[in-house]
């Protein structure tokens, strides 16, 4: 299998904030609809209309790997991810204290923890979500997109400067 | 996707038109297609002419009348109509 | 699963509160949400009731598919009998309380009595608390549902409140949830204002089981990919709902000044895509949101650019801001529309009824017919932005003899400022009018006179009939799932076939409103968008029930008949301008006088009026007197009702 380069693109500034991906992400995992099953949440301050969308970074030296106790969570390099292998996991929750985005979750009713697995290659999120707030991008050129958004803002802020010299 | 899977409006979905506008005129509704960027447009079948909008580069839409031009029309026309009656 | 959703009978007298199952038998006659609301209003009120007693009912439902796997299942839906009209109260509002409801076990609450003290109740997980709310009275609808939060401790807990509007029992108040989503005809916040309930709350963490999943989700997408194709949702999920305006005020359907009007001209400063350049100021080019599940987006979030309160969060403008706030008082600028909105909005008042009642009382004024010590003093003439501000405040704060005076509902109103101030006064059933303007549209024109909760555009309009679609499309659309093939004319000038479209479009309403599905996902707006087969699959995939079109079909027919038997019990009778099926005389005696030369000098014929109202009785088995026929009642399983079965 190739290695997955890619992963999950959240540009929160284009998030509607309706929650689809919430929806999606628990029926595809848990056949039920449940946001506090959903692997990704959308945070909100509605008195602000601010709406993010927070969910695992799969840290390349992430802390719920490090902290775990039982060694149940590891890199799985061909799926670019983090996992949880649930025959060695005891429940602790340390993953869920540790991790520094509140990714991880703890099901009540199940008793497990639960976490992105960018469905293993066609994350549901992405699929559904018209805004393409959330994409799923290759790591190669990560930043160049941002680069090319502020070279255009500074080009348009260099003409603006000119034409208040000249005008001088 | 077996053809009697598809509802009516997936049927449907062949009618849409894109890239045109229709004159708002009850009584022409004629077909209008903007030329790209154009912000005025005269409709060719009753004269009626409209500010035109682009939601996107492709995407024209009716903004609202030209407000003298309507005002116009409109006069005539309820002239004529009182005359009628 | 959704259907071990329950309903909860709470007494706010006695604090008693009973939950049941709901059976299947009953979601096979009347699915959930506005339908079965419907059957319950007409089994819990008694005739007669005073809809201010603690014996009306205040009925809250999330829709069969509320946050179900199937597209925009949002909507919360509120009934009880209405202090505005005396006729069925009825609202339908989106954001994200529905699926929270759904969520924490329930899909109806039926609420009665009279809590001694401001309460609200917190629903959660199954359990169910009435809490008091003394600290939240008289605080606005946001500022409400925050400190429900900080009191519940979870930033997660939807709230279903009222402002100061409802606690002063304003006859139009909301019942809102979030910056701007709110339940805004007939008053159903002056019902909940009556019974002292501030809030409902609710916060859910309970499985709804999918009985497909795997073909919800792929049905789900196929859904979304069908409506976010389409040119209108484009357009919509731009500029929002006041995207219509570009159409309706260029061919002249668009009241303004009261009725004197059928366009806003000159109003440059509130066309939608000004409002839009507000937004994206103010809040960047990302400006637009969803409610639940919905990929429409078709609100606009925006900061107040200037004004008394520059600088303040708030959500929209609609539709219908434009015309309450814009077209029929005169005031066409920017700031003013948008800082109404924000008051409406913060009172917790209905835009729509208060833009109405201020333009009705500026027309009076302007006639002589309200003189200036009765306006306390106001100047209110049309285009006055300032006394426009100033008499929404007094609305709500029932200030002033015509703040007092205005807040208590069109017809009251007219009874107490005398001479032929009804005359001006455009509404049926006792509930103002949209600012659209039917004279030139007579499907329109039916549609607002027979909507069972008084004059309204979303119960039954025919709105593609602008659209001038072929007539091949329309058959398509209007001859399924029950065959039809009566005349259809692509011309929306015209009287033929148009009642067909309007009980065509009523079944369609209806049967959203059932399922907690959002009208702009329906045959609407959007030609098209999805139907009566697609929704057939939503339900089978989510629920497991099976239904056929026309089995959804009937169900709203039915549940259209119920409504209409309230409405009867209550007083409606066919002619009744007060509490009936008929139009203000303006439609009939004033004709057009802007617009398109196509537009111009129409207005409706009366006699092809009443003959379109007799033919849409007879699409819906009534008798010429609106009543339903015994063999109609009996044929939709309605001959025994009231039957209490729930």
């Amino acid at each position: 299998m190739q290695k997955n380069n890619k992963i999950l693109k959240i540009d929160y500034e284009k998030c509607t904030g309706c929650r689809l991906c919430e929806l999606v992400c628990a029926v595809k995992h848990d056949r039920v609809s449940n946001p506090v099953r959903s692997r990704i949440r959308v945070i909100k301050w509605e008195s602000e209309g601010v709406y993010i969308p927070v969910t695992c970074q799969q840290c390349e030296e992430a802390p719920c790997v490090l902290g775990c106790p039982a060694k149940a969570l590891s890199r799985n390099e061909d799926l670019g991810r983090v996992e949880v292998d649930y025959t060695k996991c005891i429940g602790c929750r340390t993953c869920v204290s540790v991790c520094p985005f509140g990714a991880m979750h703890f099901v009540a009713t199940d008793r497990k923890v639960i976490k992105c697995d960018l469905c293993d290659g066609d994350p549901q999120c992405v699929r559904f979500c018209e805004v393409e707030a959330v994409r799923f991008v290759d790591t190669r050129d990560l930043g160049l997109e941002k680069g090319r958004e502020a070279a255009r803002r500074l080009q348009a802020a260099d003409r603006k400067a000119v034409s208040l010299l000249g005008a001088q | 996707m077996a053809d009697e899977d598809i509802s009516t409006a997936e049927a449907l979905r062949k009618t849409r038109t894109y890239g045109k506008i229709r004159c708002q005129n009850p009584s022409c509704m004629g077909r209008i297609e903007p030329k790209a960027g154009q912000t005025h447009v005269k409709c060719p079948e009753c004269g009626m002419e409209f500010r035109v909008h682009w939601l996107r580069p492709d995407f024209p839409r009716i903004r609202g009348p030209v407000w003298e031009v309507n005002r116009k029309l409109a006069e005539e026309a309820l002239k004529k109509k009182e005359k009628e009656r | 699963m959704a259907l071990k959703r329950k309903i909860a009978y709470i007494d706010l007298t006695t604090g008693e509160i009973q939950v049941k199952p709901i059976p299947v038998e009953i979601r096979k006659q009347f699915l959930g949400g506005r339908g079965l609301d419907a059957y319950l209003l007409y089994n819990h009120t008694k005739k007669g009731v005073d809809p201010l007693s603690p014996d009306n009912v205040l009925l809250i439902s999330a829709g069969l598919l509320a946050a179900t796997c199937a597209s925009a299942t949002t909507r919360t839906h509120v009934m009880a009998k209405s202090a505005l009209t005396g006729l069925l109260g009825s609202t339908n509002m989106g954001g994200f309380f529905a699926p929270e409801l759904a969520w924490a076990g329930f899909h109806h609450l039926v609420i009665r009595g009279k809590a001694e003290k401001p309460s609200y109740l917190f629903i959660h997980d199954g359990e169910i608390e009435i809490r008091d709310a003394g600290n939240l009275w008289g605080r606005s609808t946001t500022e409400t549902q925050w400190a429900i939060r900080e009191e519940l401790r979870d930033p997660e807990v939807k709230c279903l409140v009222i402002g100061p509007a409802g606690e002063k029992l304003v006859r139009f108040a909301n019942v809102m949830t979030g910056i701007k989503d709110s339940g805004g005809r007939t008053g159903m916040g002056c019902i909940m204002g009556s019974k002292n309930l501030k809030a409902v709350a609710a916060r859910g963490t309970m499985d709804i089981g999918i009985a497909h999943p795997e073909e919800a989700l792929e049905f789900n997408k196929r859904f979304i990919d069908q409506i976010a194709s389409s040119k209108v949702n484009q357009t919509q999920g731009t500029l929002g709902t006041p995207f219509i305006w570009g159409a309706t005020n260029s061919w002249g359907g668009v009241r303004a000044r009261n009725f004197q009007y059928n366009q806003c001209e000159f109003a440059d400063d509130i066309e939608p895509e000004r409002l839009d350049e507000i937004a994206t100021e103010t809040m960047g080019p990302h400006h637009m949101a969803g409610c639940f599940g919905c990929q429409v987006h078709c609100r606009a979030r925006y900061k107040l650019p200037s004004g008394p309160y520059a600088g303040k969060y708030d959500e929209g403008p609609e539709y219908t801001t434009l015309g309450a706030f814009g077209a029929m008082p005169d005031c066409r600028n920017a700031e003013t529309v948008l800082t109404c909105n924000y008051l409406v909005n913060q009172y917790g008042m209905d835009n729509l009824e208060t833009g109405a009642m201020i333009s009705w009382a500026m027309e009076l004024y302007e006639l002589g017919i309200l003189t200036r010590e009765q306006t306390d003093g106001i100047d209110l003439r049309f285009g006055n932005d300032e006394a426009l501000v100033e008499m929404v405040s007094r609305i709500c704060g029932r200030k002033g003899w015509l703040g007092d005076t205005l807040a208590d509902g069109g017809i009251p109103a007219s009874e107490k400022i005398g001479r032929n101030s009804f005359d001006y006064l455009v509404q049926v059933k006792g509930m103002n009018n949209l600012h659209s303007d039917e004279r030139a549209t007579p499907a329109l024109a039916l549609n607002v006179a027979t909507a069972s909760r008084g004059s309204d555009h979303l119960r039954s309009r025919p709105a593609i009939d602008l659209y001038h679609l072929p007539e091949e499309v329309l058959r398509k659309i209007y001859s399924s799932p029950v065959p039809y093939d009566g005349p259809l004319s692509s011309d929306h000038t015209v009287y033929e076939g148009k009642p067909w479209q309007v009980f065509w479009q009523e079944n369609c309403y209806m049967a959203v409103d059932c399922l907690g599905i959002c009208k702009y996902h329906t045959v609407f707006l959007g030609p098209t968008h999805p139907n009566f087969e697609d929704w057939a699959k939503v339900i089978r995939y989510n629920t497991g029930l099976e239904f056929t079109p026309k089995d959804i079909w009937d169900v709203a027919v039915r549940c259209n008949t119920i409504e209409r038997m309230f409405n009867l019990r209550e007083g409606l009778t066919r002619s009744d301008l007060k509490k009936g099926d008929m139009l203000n005389h303006r439609y009939f005696d004033e004709p057009c006088r802007r617009g398109a030369p196509g537009v111009v000098g129409r207005y409706i014929d009366k006699e092809k009026f009443i003959r379109m109202v007799d033919e849409l009785y007879e699409h819906k088995g009534l008798d010429k007197e609106g009543v339903p026929k015994p063999e109609t009642l009996k044929k939709q399983g309605l001959e025994s009702e009231p039957s209490h079965r729930l």
